[in-house]
């Protein structure tokens, strides 16, 4: 009952939230433009083609009708075709949807299982060398640009070193698409070659897109442990004798990770971003490779598309980061 | 005020952020002085393209033979140019949206906020993408693509500011007075939030910069010759493994000037953020 | 003296803080009696809870520096201690704690009864057993004895309490659960610091009787910290007083009402209100602990402060058995 309670509060957000991605993503693809039909026709249309395009859209329409028929258009699943390819976008999306699922998540895991500990660490160690050393090493992992740190790991570990693929999620074909995460499909098929292979060729695209998030995840673990560690519950547990390991492993720590949950919400967020050029620098067959050779291709349909589909993707996973925490959390009780 | 600078200065990490800001601007202002080719932003060499560093070119040559040293301080003009006038439009725009619907209570102030939050519940590099794209790639367009894209964290932020900061009792003493609602939120309740904007704004400079170097990598950045950092990375890479110092030392760059926005805002929120303070004095 | 349970002598804490060092403890003596409940009062700031948290080893690592000064406890120093015994073997075990505000002092994502399981499986009585039962006995051993002291603290129906989260249970009866984890581990001095200041008036005479009775039944001496006369008045049978970090006087209860011998226990007692005089205030300021007054601190706010005040420290000096004080110019039944 509580959950149910918990999920339709969250829920009353998500709606106006996802119309007003709507709203944005069709003000910057009809209002913007100064003739939208030419845009949607692609660079090389002939004067005929973007009338007959200009129709087809209804942009002749007065611009609250456009909006209605765009957000019905959407919510059937209809966002146009893509020049480049000729098939419709949300084939093109929906196909690419578990290589960059697959990534995120296993970056998120990564990222969780360096950060955390390291995130104790130097709260534990405040001031000491290896909170400042952290620190430092943090910061610039946040002020790094991915897609530069991306070529210069496939500079030193790929060309130079040979230990890692360059590109690609498998050699050659990948394994017999069920779920279309190859991890899975290939454990499905007890294919052990291909889970090493694809393993292997996550390597480098995860340590790109771990850097900031694991960062991210240590400087927001040791603050919330830093906060636990002065609260009164820990000198009360202190002054009980309480083992030290029990106290901060235990107590500490799980208040600490109440607030790093809401985190993986924004770390997402980096992520999804990471990914649009992480996937194009590794052939990383995902969304975020299909928006940046749409971007290349001007392929506006595919690039709103990708706009949607990763806004949207950002806003169900804070939804799902919040129904988490209130579940994770007894004070919550909204 | 002086008090804010000297512990600011006793900061190791903030100094070495603020050093390494003073670096990029100055070889931005400086860049015709520093250059060794100061024309290799238009010009050719195609004699001595992709040459190592070497006593000529400090920091080797790119594919057409122009000076990589001498580009990166033009590009850092590019760089920070699109960073501070990003950053001074989305303030400009989110400040008072922030101020205006935090001060009045009402359908109005609730709509603005809910727009902000839809804004923000993309991520702000798919945004400025989709806004850049529709565009075209253009200097301005960049910048018109960050600020619209960056704006709603300042409205946010004033927006919070300004709520907590309507119970004070000097505001509530200035409405009291007479002021008008303008003055107030001008003149009494702007001064004692700035503090919460201006390390805002310092932490959103390292952001805008890699959004905006992102944008260049992905050819959405202003068109060719322009030196810009991301766009030369995004070239390097069909002349790799050798020539790594085509892309090595813009990614250093970028590396340096977002690192230096980041240690300085950190260090600027440690001493400024009365809430932070006030948490750590409390124990 | 007859045997102390626990001795501090001369110990002398200090803070450090952006303006300063602040001498928050100065010299202070106090003994404690097995059995005895031992108010220790004082205005806020006087380092009361200094002291409680000092004889603990819990002191804030970075800002607080222990300066000189032991505190013997069954035949060791505990300030000698290091910090994995002192956990192991003093903390919960044989001085149990009580803090002030019951409503921060439990965990908030961890129920009330995965906090008391863990409390046992340290501190529990069963472990220190000659021949200790292992497993489940000593889980359901444990489980039945925490059961029945809930019931003692007067909480109606333990078992579903023990399933809650410390938000959904109120004030009183956090507090009540804090005095039954504080007498699980059969401690042999429990330090209660403050703990009814966070609590409803009403509820404060229930909890502190409660306190009383469950201290005299089991002989548990018991060390409270308040800054409400009446409260020490109600349970204690000494009481210390401090002022600025030094303590000024110590007596049975009886006397320390009717025969104050130190000025500022005087005018501590005066600022009680009463029907006659309504409230009054005791002159002057709390000196500051950065740069204090030498000598007696309280010498700037006395009438009868002298020179000698202004340089020595008085030395305690016995007023009649059990009644001890420290002024030059301590007052008599007849200066009054």
């Amino acid at each position: 009952m509580r959950i149910l309670v918990l999920v339709v509060n969250r829920m009353v957000w998500f709606i106006p939230t996802l119309l007003g991605l709507l709203a944005i993503v069709f003000f910057i693809s009809h209002v913007i433009p100064a003739d939208p039909a030419a845009f949607a026709a692609g660079e090389n249309a002939s004067a005929a083609t973007i009338a007959e395009m200009r129709q087809r859209l209804g942009l002749d329409q007065p611009m609250h009708i456009q909006f209605l028929r765009y957000v019905m258009s959407i919510f059937t699943g209809d966002m146009g075709n893509s020049i480049y390819t000729g098939r419709p976008v949300v084939e093109d999306l929906l196909s690419r949807l578990p290589a960059t699922l697959e990534l995120t998540l296993v970056t998120v895991v990564v990222s969780t299982l360096v950060g955390v500990p390291l995130g104790v660490i130097a709260a534990l160690r405040r001031n000491s060398w290896v909170d400042h050393a952290l620190r430092l090493i943090t910061i610039a992992g946040l002020a790094i640009a991915s897609f530069w740190f991306a070529i210069l790991l496939q500079l030193l570990f790929s060309m130079r070193l040979g230990w890692t693929p360059l590109t690609g999620r498998v050699e050659g074909w990948g394994p017999e698409p069920i779920t279309g995460f190859y991890l899975i499909d290939s454990l499905i098929n007890q294919d052990m070659t291909t889970l090493v292979d694809a393993l292997h060729h996550l390597v480098l695209p995860v340590a790109t897109l771990a850097v900031p998030a694991a960062a991210t995840i240590v400087r927001f673990t040791r603050a919330g442990v830093l906060n636990a560690l002065e609260s009164s519950y820990v000198l009360y547990e202190t002054a009980m004798g309480y083992p030290r390991w029990q106290i901060v492993w235990k107590y500490v720590l799980r208040n600490a990770l109440i607030g790093t949950v809401t985190q993986i919400g924004l770390i997402f967020g980096i992520l999804l971003a990471g990914a649009v050029v992480v996937e194009a620098v590794f052939d990383w067959p995902g969304l975020g490779m299909f928006a940046v050779n749409s971007i290349l291709n001007s392929d506006y349909n595919a690039v709103m598309g990708f706009t949607l589909i990763a806004g949207t993707m950002f806003i169900v996973v804070n939804l799902l980061v919040d129904i988490l925490q209130g579940l994770i959390d007894p004070r919550e009780t909204r | 005020m002086w008090r804010v600078l000297r512990k600011l200065a006793e900061d190791r990490a903030s100094m070495l952020g603020l050093c390494m800001i003073l670096l990029v601007v100055l070889a931005a202002i400086l860049a015709p002085i520093l250059a060794t080719h100061p024309g290799d932003v238009n010009q050719f060499h195609t004699a001595i393209r992709l040459s190592p560093p070497n006593a000529e070119n400090w920091l080797g040559t790119d594919r057409m033979g122009s000076d990589i040293y001498s580009r990166l301080l033009f590009g850092a003009r590019i760089t920070l140019t699109i960073a501070v006038v990003a950053i001074l439009v989305a303030v400009l725009i989110g400040v008072p949206i922030g101020l205006i619907a935090g001060y009045y209570e009402g359908l109005g102030s609730d709509i603005l906020m809910r727009g902000s939050d839809v804004f923000l519940a993309v991520p702000q590099i798919v945004l400025a993408i989709a806004i850049a794209q529709t565009l075209g790639p253009s200097i301005e367009n960049v910048i018109l693509a960050l600020s619209v894209t960056y704006w709603p964290f300042w409205a946010r932020l004033v927006y919070a500011e300004t709520r907590s900061c309507k119970n004070e009792t000097f505001v509530e003493a200035a409405i009291a007075l007479g002021c008008s609602p303008w003055r107030v939120m001008v003149l009494h309740i702007l001064p004692s939030i700035s503090s919460s904007i201006i390390v805002r704004t310092t932490i959103g400079m390292g952001g805008t910069i890699l959004t905006a170097a992102t944008l260049g990598f992905l050819g959405l950045g202003p068109p060719p010759p322009t030196p810009e950092w991301g766009r030369t990375i995004a070239e390097s890479r069909e002349f790799l493994p050798m020539a790594w110092w085509y892309a090595a030392f813009p990614g250093l760059a970028i590396l340096v000037v977002v690192m230096g926005f980041n240690l300085l805002g950190d260090g600027l929120r440690d001493v400024l953020d009365p809430r932070l303070r006030r948490a750590a004095r409390g124990r | 003296m007859d045997a102390d349970l626990i001795t501090v002598r001369d110990l002398r804490v200090s803070f450090a803080s952006d303006a300063g060092i602040a001498r928050v403890l100065d010299g202070v003596q106090c003994g404690i009696r097995a059995g005895e409940i031992r108010g220790l009062v004082g205005e806020s700031g006087c380092g009361k809870t200094t002291l409680a948290r000092a004889i603990l080893g819990i002191l804030p690592r970075n800002a607080a520096r222990i300066d000189s000064g032991t505190v013997m406890f069954g035949g060791r120093n505990l300030l000698d201690l290091p910090e994995d015994r002192l956990a192991a073997e003093v903390r919960g075990r044989e001085i149990a704690y009580i803090p002030q505000d019951p409503s921060t002092a439990f965990n908030p994502v961890f129920t009330i009864g995965t906090q008391i399981a863990d409390l046992m499986r340290w501190k529990s009585p069963l472990a220190r057993a000659a021949n200790p039962p292992s497993g489940r006995a000593r889980r359901e051993a444990d489980l039945a004895r925490v059961i029945e002291l809930l019931r003692l603290v007067q909480l109606p129906n333990p078992e579903a309490l023990l399933r809650k989260y410390p938000h959904e249970v109120s004030g009183g009866q956090r507090q009540r659960l804090m005095i039954a984890m504080a007498l699980l581990p059969e401690p042999k001095l429990v330090i209660a610091d403050e703990p009814t200041t966070a609590l409803d008036v009403t509820v404060q005479a229930q909890i502190l009787k409660l306190l009383k009775q469950l201290a005299r039944e089991r002989n548990v001496a018991v060390l409270f910290t308040t800054h409400d006369l009446g409260a020490a008045y109600e349970i204690c049978d000494r009481i210390t007083v401090m002022y600025a970090g030094q303590e000024v006087e110590e007596a049975p209860v009886s006397e320390f009402f009717d025969r104050p011998s130190h000025p500022y226990t005087r005018k501590l007692l005066d600022s009680l209100p009463s029907a006659e005089t309504g409230l009054r205030g005791i002159p002057g300021e709390i000196p500051r602990l950065i740069d204090p007054p030498a000598g007696c601190r309280f010498n700037p706010r006395c009438e009868r402060a002298s020179d000698l005040c202004r340089t020595d420290r008085p030395p305690p000096e016995p007023v009649s058995p059990g009644h001890m004080v420290r002024c030059h110019h301590r007052l008599t039944e007849f200066s009054a």
